[in-house]
């Protein structure tokens, strides 16, 4: 059986190039970075060198990268680190609808703990308005948090045009006001230039550009200072304590380099397979309804919803016939959690259960797709003939049409 | 050789879907509706909204057809299955004694948070067994 795996915004293979320049510092390279002596200072280059290819692909500099265990905790030690150290200032934080759990996760923990939250709309193309930034900035607004692009859809936020708000509020004298975006589905997908946004605090992840779990960084501008999540070391100039994992390190830099050198023939080659997917799902699925703005969104990414249906039965049906998706719902001890994402979006929860995401890769090709969309038309067949919405939807019709 | 990160196996937590519950997906048992039913019932599961309907033929006491159809989980789907293929043949009295631990065996186990799935298809059952035993007294 073919295996087509169209998940590449859960996680992505390790680039060749990749497993090649960290296999060293799993083996004879296995140097303590922290070390005095050459097998620590092996080491230290290595990270040094990491450092300088992230910070690259984003046009930061070196020492604003602080290396984590991977996007989850970035986004922990931006979220937590800036309102434990700004709590003198203001307890309000605004973000939006549509965050990764690991945002939306930290925010609603402070939430219980007295901070106030304004979670911004994002209206039924899935894009957070700059005039609602605007009108949800409170004199004890302390942290925004927004993300750069949507982990289920795709779409991408006008994080430059809230930067420049943010910008003009300091002018204003609005100092303790700081602007922090989860990049972790927009790096390596578009072009990320720090300074253009004029955010403090970026987090990416090292397994989504094609290197492997357990990296991740956070982009600190300079002068911006956080309480550390993690203490008992020196490491990361005392910004995350822990012993460097070196080898992931060097991966996630090596990967990063490869990002930035291949970012458009990537996106070109994805966009491509994407709009060909959608195409082909679209002239041979009836009723189905597409997530999110078609345009202002991750050229990988496919949100699609197939009603009369539900996504983890899809997802079954496809992995069967060795095709590998998402879901954003969950069904557990018969308490429904349809996708918060695509509920955002205004969508009925017959809409939120059904979606499913595709995500292209650069490994990906025009036989994976075809194949994808085969078994997805089966799929799709074959579960709408168990469901009695189908079945009502049909009946509907058919006393619709008027009697000759 | 396949890449590793393509054998992935969906789980529900730590459990992955057996063989036999993956056959109910892909194969599902007597799915549809019986056009000649003597008795259709269908159940909601009121706070996640999967449904489940069953349709049957009634001879001599014997459930002598089952048909499901089902909207929801993929355990919703299998225990539809599971419990069209169980009951097909049958007397109503067996029926009847069905439990849930049973649907959820048929189906390869469920792990807790998905044993609603199992008490949906008995619910359903027995709706359309009362309906049923309703319809015959009247």
């Amino acid at each position: 059986m073919r295996k087509v795996y169209l998940d590449h915004s859960a996680t992505t293979p390790i680039d060749s190039r990749v497993l090649e320049a960290m296999l060293p510092f799993l083996v004879e390279k296995f140097g303590n970075a922290s070390s005095v002596h050459m097998f620590g200072q092996e080491a230290r280059a290595a990270v040094d060198k990491a450092r300088r290819q992230v910070a690259s692909l984003i046009e930061a500099r070196a020492n604003e990268v602080v290396f984590t265990s991977g996007g989850t905790e970035a986004n922990n030690l931006a979220i937590h680190g800036i309102c434990e150290a700004a709590t003198a200032h203001g307890r309000h934080i605004i973000t939006s609808a549509i965050e990764h759990p690991s945002v939306r996760g930290v925010v609603d923990e402070l939430e219980k703990h007295g901070w106030e939250v304004t979670r911004l709309p994002v209206y039924d193309d899935g894009i957070v308005r700059i005039e609602d930034v605007r009108a949800a900035i409170r004199p004890d607004t302390i942290l925004i948090s927004v993300m750069m692009a949507n982990n289920e859809i795709g779409t991408i936020q006008p994080l430059a045009e809230i930067g420049a708000l943010v910008r003009e509020e300091r002018e204003r004298g609005h100092r303790h006001l700081w602007l922090h975006t989860d990049a972790v589905q927009a790096a390596g997908r578009l072009s990320i230039d720090v300074q253009t946004i004029g955010c403090d605090l970026l987090s990416l992840s090292a397994h989504k550009i094609y290197a492997p779990k357990g990296a991740g960084a956070l982009f600190i501008r300079r002068g911006v200072r956080l309480t550390p999540q993690q203490v008992g070391g020196h490491q990361e100039r005392e910004r995350r304590a822990g012993t460097e994992s070196v080898a992931n390190i060097v991966a996630f830099g090596a990967a990063a380099e490869l990002a930035q050198k291949e970012l458009d023939e990537r996106n070109k080659q994805t966009r491509l397979l994407r709009d060909r997917f959608e195409a082909e799902v679209e002239s041979q699925i009836n009723d189905i309804v597409c997530n999110g703005d078609r345009e202002q969104r991750l050229p990988h990414l496919s949100n699609i919803s197939f009603r009369f249906i539900e996504g983890e039965g899809l997802l079954i049906h496809l992995d069967m016939q060795g095709v590998a998706v998402s879901t954003g719902s969950a069904c557990s001890s018969g308490t429904l959690e349809p996708s918060p994402v695509i509920r955002a979006l205004g969508r009925n929860e017959e809409l939120a259960r059904g979606a499913i995401r595709f995500s292209f890769g650069k490994d990906n090709d025009n036989e994976d797709v075809d194949y994808a969309v085969a078994a997805l038309s089966r799929a799709v067949e074959s579960l709408r003939a168990l469901s009695p919405l189908a079945r009502e939807h049909v009946v509907l019709a058919e006393e619709s049409v008027p009697s000759a | 050789m396949t890449h590793p990160l393509t054998q992935m196996v969906p789980t529900f937590g730590q459990m992955p879907y057996s063989d036999i519950f993956k056959d109910h997906i892909a194969y599902p048992r007597n799915a549809g509706e019986l056009a000649d039913a003597d008795v259709i019932a269908e159940e909601t599961n009121p706070v996640c909204g999967d449904r489940l309907r069953l349709s049957l033929r009634i001879r001599d006491h014997r459930i002598e057809e089952a048909r499901f159809l089902a909207y929801g989980c993929p355990p919703t789907l299998a225990c539809g299955s599971a419990i069209a293929e169980m009951i097909q043949g049958v007397t109503i009295d067996d029926a009847a004694r069905l439990t849930k631990d049973q649907i959820a065996e048929a189906v390869g186990g469920l792990p807790s948070r998905k044993q609603h799935a199992a008490s949906l298809a008995i619910e359903t059952l027995q709706a359309a067994l009362a309906k049923h035993a309703s319809e015959d007294r009247g």
